[in-house]
């Protein structure tokens, strides 16, 4: 199981998922193409899923498995969320309170936020988030936006940590919180987009 | 089979929710939140649901007063309302939104106000079933468990 630490070396782990809607295979062909997303999570978010999709991403053991619920209760899934702070930024709160409760039965310790500008105030550096799904289609500052500037700060901290190429190979820094992106529309969400602003995998939402 | 008559009462309107169409899976999922932790989770995601899409029905509605339609607007607008809805299983008034947004990207005006009125409507008997249930379901009080629809 991939860890980060919290003493400020770092995740590897870059990874930020975008929670999507109508995904064509199209589109998932062009993101599995940019090495952008190995799968595609149906919403509403599922905690099953979410966590699969999550563990997809972050390379850890098994392929997601088809079907909705068959990752219900998995210990796989239990022991990948135990204990793990999750952030999810979603304007929509019933959606929100749904996903929260499944990641919290999965034993994941959760805090939502209402908007990309808040959930900006606590993915500061030092983050302390295993990961974190944000809806992309939020008003004022959608995920896209949110996560730009957390990918700024990140860069510039590896800057530092690292001081360029010379450093010793084998324990390269790499601050990166796992962003998972929700959204409904991966049409219109782009995987251009996702790209740019580097999340980390695409999740379908209904 | 509930010996309590309130609860096979309870039991007889949860199944009709399914059975009618109002309600899909996803309903289950959020019984299946609800537990002694959370009690009356159920009842508070659905008031939740009902809090935030009354405002996007509120903007759909002042934006179907401006002409010409601004199609793009109003396809978002029912995207976040489908969203919503669909993450409390609401069927129905997904099904309509689906509608809805399919004439926003026909631009087809007319189809917008019919899918609208009807989408309300759904909208309203929905709430009205769910208010009966929540009450019936106080009444009750707490039940062990979650079934899935036979």
């Amino acid at each position: 199981m991939l860890e980060g630490k919290q003493n400020g070396h770092v995740f590897k782990l870059p990874k930020v998922i975008l929670l999507a809607k109508n995904i064509t295979n199209v589109e998932l062909e062009k993101a599995k193409a940019a090495g952008f997303a190995d799968t595609v999570i149906m919403k509403p978010m599922r905690a099953s899923m979410a966590a699969a999709c999550l563990q997809q991403v972050l390379g850890i053991g098994k392929k997601r498995q088809a079907g909705k619920d068959m990752l219900n209760g998995s210990p796989v899934l239990q022991g990948l969320l135990c204990g793990k702070k999750i952030l999810v930024v979603d304007d929509n709160m019933a959606h929100q309170r749904v996903f929260a409760g499944a990641l919290k039965k999965f034993g994941a310790a959760v805090e939502c936020r209402e908007s990309g500008k808040a959930a900006l105030k606590l993915l500061q550096l030092p983050c302390c988030f295993y990961a974190c799904f944000m809806d992309i289609q939020m008003p004022e500052m959608d995920g896209f936006e949110a996560t730009h500037p957390i990918r700024m700060m990140e860069s510039k901290a590896n800057e530092q940590m690292n001081g360029g190429m010379d450093e010793d190979s084998g324990r390269k820094g790499e601050w990166h919180v796992p962003i998972l992106a929700m959204t409904a529309d991966v049409i219109h969400a782009t995987y251009d987009e996702c790209l740019k602003c580097r999340m980390d995998g695409c999740v379908e939402a209904l | 089979m509930e010996r309590n008559p309130i609860r096979r009462q309870l039991a007889i309107m949860r199944q009709s929710l399914f059975d009618q169409g109002h309600v899909d899976e996803q309903f289950v999922q959020l019984e299946e939140l609800q537990d002694d932790a959370n009690p009356n989770f159920v009842e508070e995601v659905v008031t939740l649901y009902y809090r935030d899409s009354a405002r996007i029905i509120l903007n759909i509605e002042q934006a179907l007063e401006r002409k010409p339609f601004d199609f793009g607007k109003l396809d978002a607008y029912m995207h976040q309302f489908k969203g919503s809805s669909s993450s409390i299983g609401a069927k129905k008034v997904k099904a309509e939104s689906t509608l809805f947004r399919e004439c926003c990207k026909s631009g087809n005006g007319e189809g917008c106000m019919r899918s609208f009125q009807q989408l309300k409507k759904e909208y309203a008997t929905l709430r009205k079933k769910f208010g009966a249930y929540f009450q019936l379901a106080r009444q009750a009080g707490p039940v062990e468990t979650a079934s899935r629809p036979k």
